[in-house]
């Protein structure tokens, strides 16, 4: 799995609220070869944006505590980070308008295949 | 006493019918005439003188002077006579000495008389009635002298000019008499045609006219009845007069004047009683009967008796007197003919009323109101039957003669248009239809009578016509309410089948707010012209009309105004248009929750088929939105459930994951991963039905994607609706048959494909059979070994059948899979 890290590794920033969920996406972004970085709250996931400029991608739970939270962060760094890459998982379908712009959103349970492939499209 | 001695003459018949004809015998004295012998005593210087009429048996003097007697029979007469020598003088000198008079009383004894002169009375005709004499107690032997001669000629010419002066005037007043009898007779039997016709064939009232009128016409009428054939015997009736007494009496048919007029069926003038041939002797003397005549009365062919009058006298009567009954019989006949004719007439009529006027079904007689120009677009009442009024509900007997437009002054022109046609084609039209002014149905049929005239039958079928309505509106209300969505279109669509179905000018959904204190009306319903109401109103500012929503009683009011409820202020009501409402309470949990409405601006009496129709809606529309909440509450459930089932699956992949972190063989942790997601897809598809059914195809389709795109497999087969039970184990049969197309068989190469085909096999029980057939991928070789869980799975069939029967073919694998149909497809009802 690691044979083809490139030198500078690429940042996925987590969120999730829910401990062992974030050990199963944390795995699917090593998986991916990218390096994962975990914010537990939209706030804390918002500070790391404004303090990091490393970050590729955002990889977001939308199911979070407050409902609609992970689906404002998204829209929120869409408007604030156009370039960063968005994937979202959810237990709940999306219509596509509400998505932002770019974003994916896959369903749980995970199908480690796509989402995985989906951070790796968004790594290159 | 020598009676040869009197001169034949005297008897002669011309003669004495001559004397009869002047009508003087026993009439009283007269002035001409006593003159005439005044003057013949003072000419002839003599003491006596007399006019003399002779008749048959005696001689009678109409004038006298110094004679003590006024008649005497033929032995005392001179004047006899006189007779003999019509052309002159009789003159006897001396009356005992001369032989025609020596014997005679007056001669031999008192007074004595000794002489006598006579002038003939004669006719123009030449007979002799009598004579003008003087006589004289002396004998005068030189007779008269030749002036007295003269004198007493020309008095006695004087006697015959006062005789023929005197018939002259009998004639006349005889005959004016007769003519005031024939007015009588003719008056009478005016009055007596008129009274029949008044009695309009009454028979006794007939029968009694007759005998008065007859009773007035013939003078010479004593006594006067009808003698009515009853069981073969003449019963008197209607008597009059002389016969007063004998009311009821009854006379043989054979034995009675009355009865042979019956069995000739003629008139009979009974000249004389006491020689009749057809009366019974005791019946003269019982009747007093001299004479009568009978004049037979009919009805049509039938004789029913006999107009009698009578007289105690015998020759009373004669052919006029007969002529006269005869009319008057024939007046009572023609008139009880009449009579029976009408009656007759009238019982047909009273027959043919009768029928109209029992008839239930309404009976119209109409006719065409045309303009100048011919057209019609109106017409008129002739005649309508009792029936008519009841079922329109309006006076019967006042409606002839006035047009249908002007009693109902907004009718639909279709009846005004179909009757025209069918007067101008003369076919006859069947109709169905309302007059909605009155919202009463009608079925009927018109047909052309004569000219512009066409008659109507019809029945009343508002009730039949309004439960079809009604049974209509609910079939329409029950495809509606299943295919909405929402609780306000549906309490819409139920608001406007009611307002059209009631024919109502308004109508709604309305929710209690409170203990019955207000309400939130939803978008009602309005006929055109009507405001809606829809929005909050509070029921106080409408009358006391609480209470019975909160026991959960319909309020009902037919009008507003009258209704104690609200008629100390009706007005609140009147401003948004309600002449009449009922508010059909919803209940829930034994609150009133919610209120069906239906308006009419005005006043109208709601039938307890209408309000049945109301509450069967309210409830409908009742359930159906319980149904829609607990579908609404069911799909946040479903949604929240299928959230937490799919997150908790996700935790469960990643508890795994972490657990058999040390786990080389990772394969075997993504096939445990991708087998959670497989039974997630299944849910997928459940959810879309609350987890009661799935559509086969989409169960198939969410599970195969996870592996390859969708066109690598070709599904053909029936969209089933399949179980719970069934689509999970789908769900994981085909994930592991597709993983192990991918590894090694169909789906490994490129062009490889799948296809699945199902169909349903009929049988004692229907078995679904499932076919997936490889192909295109690398040669097959059967597995060497048993295999793990996904083999298992597979041979465990669908629903744990076992019935799967996996051939190997060198081309691709080929699986058939088989189960009940029943453990399959969802059960329908």
């Amino acid at each position: 799995m690691g044979q083809s890290r490139p030198p500078h590794p690429t940042y996925v920033l987590v969120v999730e609220d829910d401990p062992i969920l974030m050990m199963g996406l944390v795995e699917f972004v090593e998986d991916a070869g990218c390096e994962a970085i975990e914010a537990t709250t939209v706030v804390e996931a918002i500070q790391i944006l404004e303090a990091r400029l490393d970050i590729r991608t955002v990889f977001t739970d939308l199911d979070m505590r407050g409902s609609t939270a992970g689906m404002q962060l998204a829209l929120l760094i869409r408007e604030r980070w156009p370039p960063l890459e968005l994937l979202m998982i959810s237990s709940q379908p999306w219509d596509a308008a509400q998505i932002p712009a770019r974003g994916v959103v896959l369903s749980k349970p995970f199908d480690r295949r796509k989402i995985v492939a989906a951070i790796r499209r968004f790594a290159v | 006493m020598k009676p040869s001695l009197i001169p034949t003459a005297v008897n002669d018949p011309s003669r004495l019918e001559a004397l009869a004809a002047y009508g003087i015998l026993d009439t009283p004295a007269e002035l001409g005439f006593d003159g005439i012998v005044h003057l013949a005593c003072r000419l002839c210087d003599a003491p006596v003188a007399l006019v003399s009429l002779v008749a048959e048996d005696r001689q009678w003097f109409k004038a006298r002077i110094g004679f003590s007697l006024g008649e005497t029979d033929l032995s005392s007469s001179v004047c006899a006579h006189a007779l003999a020598q019509p052309d002159d003088l009789l003159v006897i000198p001396d009356l005992a000495i001369d032989p025609r008079t020596a014997d005679n009383p007056l001669v031999t004894g008192e007074p004595f008389i000794r002489f006598y002169g006579g002038a003939p009375l004669r006719t123009s005709t030449g007979l002799v009635l009598g004579s003008l004499c003087i006589i004289d107690s002396v004998p005068r032997p030189a007779g008269l002298t030749e002036t007295q001669a003269e004198d007493l000629r020309a008095l006695a010419k004087q006697v015959m000019s006062q005789l023929e002066l005197r018939r002259a005037l009998n004639n006349r007043d005889a005959m004016r008499a007769a003519e005031a009898q024939e007015y009588r007779a003719r008056e009478a039997l005016r009055d007596t045609q008129a009274a029949v016709a008044n009695a309009a064939g009454d028979l006794e009232a007939t029968l009694y006219a007759v005998v008065e009128g007859a009773m007035r016409a013939v003078p010479a009428a004593e006594g006067g009845a009808i003698e009515l054939l009853v069981a073969g015997e003449l019963e008197y009736r209607s008597v009059r007069g002389t016969l007063a007494a004998h009311l009821g009496l009854r006379v043989p048919l054979a034995g009675s004047g009355a009865g042979y007029s019956v069995t000739m069926r003629a008139p009979y003038l009974m000249t004389d009683a006491s020689t009749d041939p057809h009366v019974q002797r005791d019946l003269i003397g019982t009747l007093q009967l001299g004479s009568a005549v009978f004049a037979p009365i009919l009805r049509g062919d039938v004789v029913l008796g006999v107009l009698k009058l009578q007289s105690h006298r015998p020759i009373a009567f004669d052919q006029r007197d007969l002529d006269l009954i005869s009319l008057f019989a024939g007046a009572a006949t023609a008139g009880l003919t009449e009579a029976a004719n009408r009656a007759e007439t009238r019982a047909k009529d009273v027959y043919w009323r009768g029928l109209f006027d029992r008839l239930s079904e309404g009976f119209v007689v109409g006719e065409v109101v045309r303009d100048l120009h011919g057209r019609a677009n109106d017409w008129r009442y002739v005649e309508v039957n009792p029936a008519w009024g009841e079922l329109l509900g309006f006076d019967a007997t006042s409606v002839a003669g006035r047009t249908v437009r002007e009693v109902f002054p907004d009718l639909e022109d279709a009846w005004v248009d179909e009757f025209v046609q069918v007067v101008e084609t003369g076919h006859g039209a069947s109709f169905t239809r309302q007059i909605s002014a009155i919202r009463r149905w009608y079925e009927g049929r018109a047909f052309k009578l004569d000219g512009d005239r066409f008659g109507v039958i019809f029945l009343e079928v508002t009730q039949r016509i309004e439960a079809e309505k009604r049974r209509t509106a609910l079939l329409t209300l029950g495809d509606r309410l299943r295919d909405l969505a929402t609780i306000p279109e549906m309490t819409h669509a139920a608001a406007e089948i009611v307002g059209r179905t009631l024919g109502a000018s308004r109508a709604g959904f309305g929710r209690i707010v409170g203990d019955v204190e207000e309400i939130e009306i939803e978008l009602d319903w309005t006929a055109p012209g009507v405001g809606s109401i829809a929005g909050r109103h509070v029921f106080d500012d409408y009358g006391d009309i609480r209470s019975h929503l909160r026991r959960g009683d319909a309020l009902v009011i037919d009008d507003v105004t009258m209704d104690p409820r609200t008629r100390d202020d009706p007005a609140a009501m009147r401003t948004i248009g309600i002449g009449a409402l009922v508010n059909m309470p919803v209940r829930d949990r034994e609150r009133t929750v919610a209120v069906f409405i239906a308006h009419d601006d005005k006043a109208r009496v709601w039938t307890p088929e209408e309000l049945a129709f109301l509450r069967n809606v309210a409830d409908r529309v009742e359930v159906s939105v319980a149904r829609v909440r607990a579908e609404e509450l069911q799909g946040v459930l479903n949604k929240e459930l299928a959230h937490r089932l799919k997150n908790t699956l996700a935790i469960v992949q990643s508890i795994a994951t972490q657990t058999l972190r040390g786990v080389t063989e990772r394969h075997l942790v993504e096939a445990f991963e991708r087998r959670v997601l497989a039974l997630s897809r299944a849910h997928d598809v459940l959810m879309q039905k609350s987890w009661t059914a799935a559509k086969m195809r989409a169960v198939m389709e969410g599970v195969l994607v996870m592996q390859a795109d969708l066109d690598r497999f070709a599904l053909d087969g029936p969209d089933l609706d399949i179980n719970p039970q069934a689509a999970l184990s789908l769900s994981l049969l085909l994930h592991e048959l597709a993983t192990n197309a991918l590894k090694y068989g169909a789906l490994s190469a490129d062009a490889g494909k799948v296809r699945i085909a199902w169909r349903t096999e009929a049988g004692q029980a229907a078995t679904l059979v499932l076919d997936w057939t490889e192909s295109g991928g690398p040669p097959v070789t059967p597995p060497t070994n048993r295999g793990g869980f996904g083999s298992k799975l597979i041979r465990m069939g669908l629903v744990g059948t076992r019935s799967a029967n996996l051939r190997y073919h060198p081309v691709g694998l080929q699986a058939e899979f088989r189960a009940p149909l029943a453990e399959v497809q969802v059960q329908t009802h």
